[in-house]
Parts: structure tokens; C-alpha cells; sequence
């Protein structure tokens, strides 16, 4: 039973989960994800433009200097659900991983909120590189919506002077 | 961030997190299995990896599958360590750079 479960389970690949406590309301962490300087601040300095509506395309980038990622606004629901298709763009070999999925869910928590970051439709062998900087990106924007003020780890601003 | 250091002081849950970190989304079925355990003392060490935010529990179908969430590793990361790092990091890769230059 339990190796059968077990099989079923898939490997590390398909679906990662990531979540974070940070003391501000829907709104306010709905903005931070959606405007695109608020965004730039804890993305490694990458900016996200998009119209922020259902079916409309974003695209991530250090314009002039590197794409990021791109996709398809598929569920638009402020301040409470946003679902993107995601392609990586960043080097040829994640761009050949295809479409995976980034799901962000905000929900109250007494006068916190808990983001939750789902990014699946992975393939069974992908590299932890597409999903790898949830974590960062997540600690930075806990930072930002919390003290105002930009997190600086190493990394963490690569590209905010491009 | 203390239920994190709390979580992370016994090497059972420890272990629990290696094993979601090989692979993740795992049922208690799957993870009791592996452990010299009863399926309620694997739960009891689950249910404290959850409470300090360390593995979140998804449903699929009838089965409850856990995860590895390394966001409250990463911000302890970020209050102590990312400070010292930056530093050594470029001297390692200053090294790097040496060698290589050298073998060439």
C-alpha cells in the first residue's frame, strides 16, 4: 500500500510549494505583487509588466539585458488568487522545460497574510533552477511589505543596477 | 522562529525533511514506512514540522501529501548568514577564476 502510494507520488519534480508569513493586508501584498517597482525590489531587481488581467500576457525582464519569463494571466482574482502559466526564459536549457504553472494565494491570518506560492505542471526531471528562487523572492518581499527597506543577501539584488 | 529551531533540533524530523527534499509530496503512508516508527509517532513529528511552517500538507483525492516548504530556512538564512556570505562567496569565485586561468 504505502509503495504503491509512494509511485504514485511522482517524483520531486512536478510540484513545489512554497509559504510565507508576512504581517501587511491582501491589498497591500496584491500591490506588491502587481506593480511592477514594488515587484523589481525583492525579484532580483527583474521587472514584471503586465495589465494584471484575465487571459492578458506578462513578461518578466531586466529590460535590454535579460527575459526572464513570460506567460498567460490565467485567473485574475484580487486580492485573493492569481494563476500564471510560466515560461523560463533565462538560459536554453530551462527554456526546453516547456509551460509550468506559478499559483499565488493570499489569505488573512489574524492581521497577517499567508502567500502561498504553488509552482507545478512541472516535468518529473525538472531543474530545481525554475522554482529554486521562491524562496529569495519570497524572504525579499516579506522584507519590503514589512521594513519599507530592500533585502541585500547576495543575489538578492543581482540585477537591481542593470 | 522558534518553532523553527525547535522543529529542526530532533534528527527524526530532520530526516523526515531529507526525505520530502529527495522527494517531495509524500503521504504519511509513505514516509512512515521509512522509519522505525509507528504511523502515529511519523504524524506527531509531521504535525510540528507543520506548525512551524516547514512542510505544508496538500489533499489529492483521499490521501494528504506533505512538502518541504524551505522558506523559513531561507529567512533564518537571511538574518545571519546572507551577511557573511557575500565576501566568501566572491573570494571563492575569485579562486575559481585563478585556477582556471592558471590550467589554461
Amino acid at each position: 500500500m504505502s509503495e504503491q502510494a509512494y509511485a504514485v507520488v511522482g517524483g520531486r519534480g512536478t510540484m513545489t510549494v512554497f509559504e510565507i508569513y508576512v504581517k501587511t493586508s491582501p491589498e497591500r501584498l496584491w500591490e506588491a505583487i502587481t506593480d511592477p517597482q514594488m515587484r523589481k525590489r525583492y525579484s532580483f531587481g527583474v521587472e514584471t509588466a503586465s495589465e494584471w488581467t484575465q487571459g492578458s500576457s506578462y513578461s518578466s525582464s531586466v529590460p535590454g539585458v535579460i527575459e526572464i519569463a513570460s506567460g498567460e494571466n490565467l485567473e485574475v482574482d484580487p486580492p485573493r488568487r492569481l494563476v500564471q502559466s510560466f515560461n523560463a526564459l533565462w538560459s536554453e536549457e530551462v527554456q526546453r522545460e516547456g509551460t509550468s504553472r506559478v499559483t499565488w494565494e493570499i489569505e488573512p491570518v489574524g492581521g497577517s497574510c499567508r502567500l502561498r506560492v504553488t509552482h507545478d505542471q512541472l516535468s518529473e526531471s525538472a531543474d530545481s533552477e525554475l522554482f529554486g528562487g521562491w524562496p529569495m523572492i519570497l524572504s525579499g518581499l516579506k522584507t519590503l511589505l514589512e521594513t519599507g527597506e530592500d533585502l541585500d543577501t547576495p543575489g538578492s539584488l543581482r540585477y537591481a543596477d542593470a | 522562529m522558534d518553532e523553527v529551531f525547535k522543529a529542526l533540533a530532533d534528527p527524526t524530523r530532520r530526516e523526515l525533511l531529507d526525505e520530502l527534499f529527495e522527494r517531495d509530496g509524500q503521504s504519511l503512508g509513505a514516509l512512515a514506512a521509512r522509519f522505525p516508527l509507528s504511523r502515529f509517532g511519523v504524524m506527531k513529528h509531521l504535525r510540528v514540522l507543520e506548525d512551524a511552517g516547514l512542510v505544508i500538507t496538500r489533499r489529492s483525492g483521499r490521501e494528504k501529501l506533505h512538502y518541504l516548504n524551505p522558506v523559513p530556512i531561507r529567512l533564518v538564512h537571511d538574518r545571519w548568514v546572507g551577511k557573511y556570505a557575500e565576501p566568501w562567496a566572491s573570494a571563492l569565485s575569485e579562486l575559481k577564476k585563478e585556477i582556471e586561468e592558471e590550467e589554461r
